[in-house]
């Protein structure tokens, strides 16, 4: 059993290893690609395939969060007699929180998976090899577009599911509980800083960047036949919601020091 | 009785590999050269390592011990960024053709040229395009996709993206496996005017006999991860360990097998030659 452990370490930490190695070789690659034009195209295709298709699950996902918010809120609300306050807790936690998150994880399964899925089909039938044997860098060619795209396209989609919750909740809020709709924007208003928004929507960099290194990582090394390609899609998956998850709180750690020394000196300044 | 070669005896050369597997020894120790402007034909049974051999000659695969050279150039201890220099020296035919299935075959074999160079004249691409492919018989399949080619089709559409850049080198994993014999035989007159013409120096992998000995100025005989025979067509045909008389016959016999059957064999709906008149 004791070997059964150390083996498991040893490889855990070996994959450490290897993803560190991949997305080192990632990053600078991505700066290369930034830096010659040919590559463009790459990266506008896949910005179409990862962006440009998400917007309307997306948007889906926003507008079904903003209104849970708002039924499930209301009552509370109403019952101390606050339901115009509603609006602050809707966007507080769609702009801050909920948006972001729920982007991101919609975002691991959709794109993810195709990352997954697509590269490690390529790589059981030799195409990734074939890429290198023509003298081109895989990773130059595969991945650095995809992350790219990925990274620079998620804080857009969040900016899209951020819209869409808060006027889902506006709309559940006003339309269906009737709640004084100048009311329900002033206090979120008063409630809802520049900086929260902001720093929603830099997560999406963090995010959008952690789901497609690994995902481009699990297709580029997934075991032979369907059955590997399957786990991978699996194992990407897993990986990137639990990442998505622990940036998501290093992140809020980091910004509320950050939010605590500097924004708060802001008046005085 | 192990023979030494040089880096310098060949345009590929492979010293002393041995390539293992986590513990399955596929390769143990081979040595070989592949001379410039000569066509070196590798055969042996399924299974016997010619493609991860194959593979280790452009160092897509890393020997456990043992040297790959290249143009008397030490090539498998290379980074990957080295490497790329080197490989576009190569043409590479996979065995399961490899090709990019989200390319058209258009856009697959302009592949490597677009990776290397600004293309400016894409009528001199078209027309390029066009050669090559007629060159394999595939002219007028520009616009497909490979889901919609059948597998010999995508071997030489294949062949084709392999010979895009001009190679000087070119390594042939089964160019004419699942190819018809009238196809071939095109496949081998096409590789022996590669050779004639631009003196390209190929190694090619193949199981069919008459293949290697049209092409092939050298045969070596891989099995069970050694060399066992070196040659020219006649030095293999007549060469006296079992294994390479096995193997070389295997095909006539089950020709042999094929005209038994024409002559004797008798199946109830069989057509006669009566049927036809
Ligand atoms: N990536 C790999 N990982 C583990 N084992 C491998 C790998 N590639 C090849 N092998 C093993 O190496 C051996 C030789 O394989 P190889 O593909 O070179 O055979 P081959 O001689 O080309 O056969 P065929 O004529 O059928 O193509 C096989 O037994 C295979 O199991
Ligand atoms: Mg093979």
């Amino acid at each position: 059993m004791l070997e059964g452990i150390g083996i498991k370490t040893i490889d855990c930490i070996g994959n450490i290893g290897r993803f560190a190695r991949f997305s080192g070789r990632t990053v600078t690659a991505s700066m290369q690609t930034c830096l010659q034009p040919k590559t463009y195209p790459l990266i506008w295709a896949q910005m179409n395939t990862i962006g440009v298709h998400s917007v309307p699950v997306i948007m889906a996902t926003g507008a079904f969060v903003g209104m849970i918010l708002a039924v499930q809120a209301y009552d509370q609300l109403a019952g101390m007699g606050l339901e115009e306050h509603l609006g602050v807790l809707i966007n507080i936690a769609v702009v801050k929180e909920l948006g972001p998150v729920l982007a991101a994880v919609m975002l691991a399964g959709r794109v993810g998976g195709a990352l997954t899925a697509e590269l490690g089909t390529m790589n059981v039938t030799e195409q990734i090899s074939a890429v290198r044997s023509m003298g081109t860098d895989p990773v130059k060619h595969l991945v650095a577009p995809r992350v790219l795209a990925c990274l620079l396209l998620t804080p857009f989609l969040i900016i899209y599911a951020d819209l869409l919750g808060i006027i889902g909740g506006c709309f559940v809020s006003v339309v269906h509980f009737g709640i004084n709709s100048r009311a329900y924007w002033e206090f979120s208003a008063r409630g809802v800083e520049m900086w929260d928004v902001l720093t929603g929507i830099l997560k999406g960099f963090l995010f959008g960047g952690a789901i497609a290194g690994i995902s481009c990582y699990k297709g580029f090394n997934c075991r032979e036949g369907a059955q590997g390609v399957g786990e991978a899609c699996t194992e990407a998956f897993v990986g990137s919601f639990i990442s998505i998850l622990a940036i998501n709180f290093i992140f809020a750690v980091v910004a509320k020091a950050i939010y605590n020394t500097f924004w708060s000196i802001q008046p005085l300044l | 009785m192990k023979k030494q070669v040089q880096p310098d005896n060949g345009v590929i050369v492979v010293r002393d590999l041995v390539k293992k597997f986590n513990t399955q020894l596929v390769l143990d120790g081979i040595s070989l050269a592949a001379e410039k402007g000569k066509t070196t034909v590798i055969i042996g049974p399924s299974g016997c390592g010619k493609t991860v051999l194959m593979k280790h000659m452009i160092v897509l695969e890393r020997p456990s011990s043992g040297e790959v050279y290249f143009k008397s150039r030490r090539i498998d201890d290379m980074n990957e960024r080295q490497l790329e220099k080197v490989r576009t020296q190569y043409g590479f035919l996979f065995q399961g053709s490899a090709l990019f299935d989200s390319l058209s075959v258009y856009e697959n074999i302009i592949f490597p040229i677009r990776q290397h160079h600004v293309i400016t004249d894409w009528k001199a691409i078209d027309e390029l395009v066009k050669s090559k492919l007629a060159m394999v018989g595939m002219d007028g399949f520009q616009t497909y996709y490979p889901a919609n080619l059948s597998g010999g089709q995508k071997k030489r559409v294949a062949l084709a993206r392999a010979i895009a850049m001009n190679p000087h080198v070119i390594l042939y994993d089964e160019p004419t496996t699942g190819l018809d014999p009238i196809r071939a035989d095109i496949i081998n007159e096409l590789i022996l005017k590669l050779q004639r013409e631009l003196e390209v120096t190929s190694v090619v992998v193949t199981h069919d006999m008459n293949s290697a000995y049209k092409i092939g100025d050298r045969i070596i005989m891989l099995h069970e991860g050694k060399i066992i025979a070196d040659g020219d067509a006649e030095h293999i045909r007549k060469h006296p360990h079992p294994a390479v008389q096995q193997f070389i016959h295997g095909r006539v016999s089950e020709e042999d097998l094929a005209a038994l059957r024409l002559g004797g064999t008798k199946f109830k709906t069989q057509y006669t030659p009566e049927d036809f008149k």
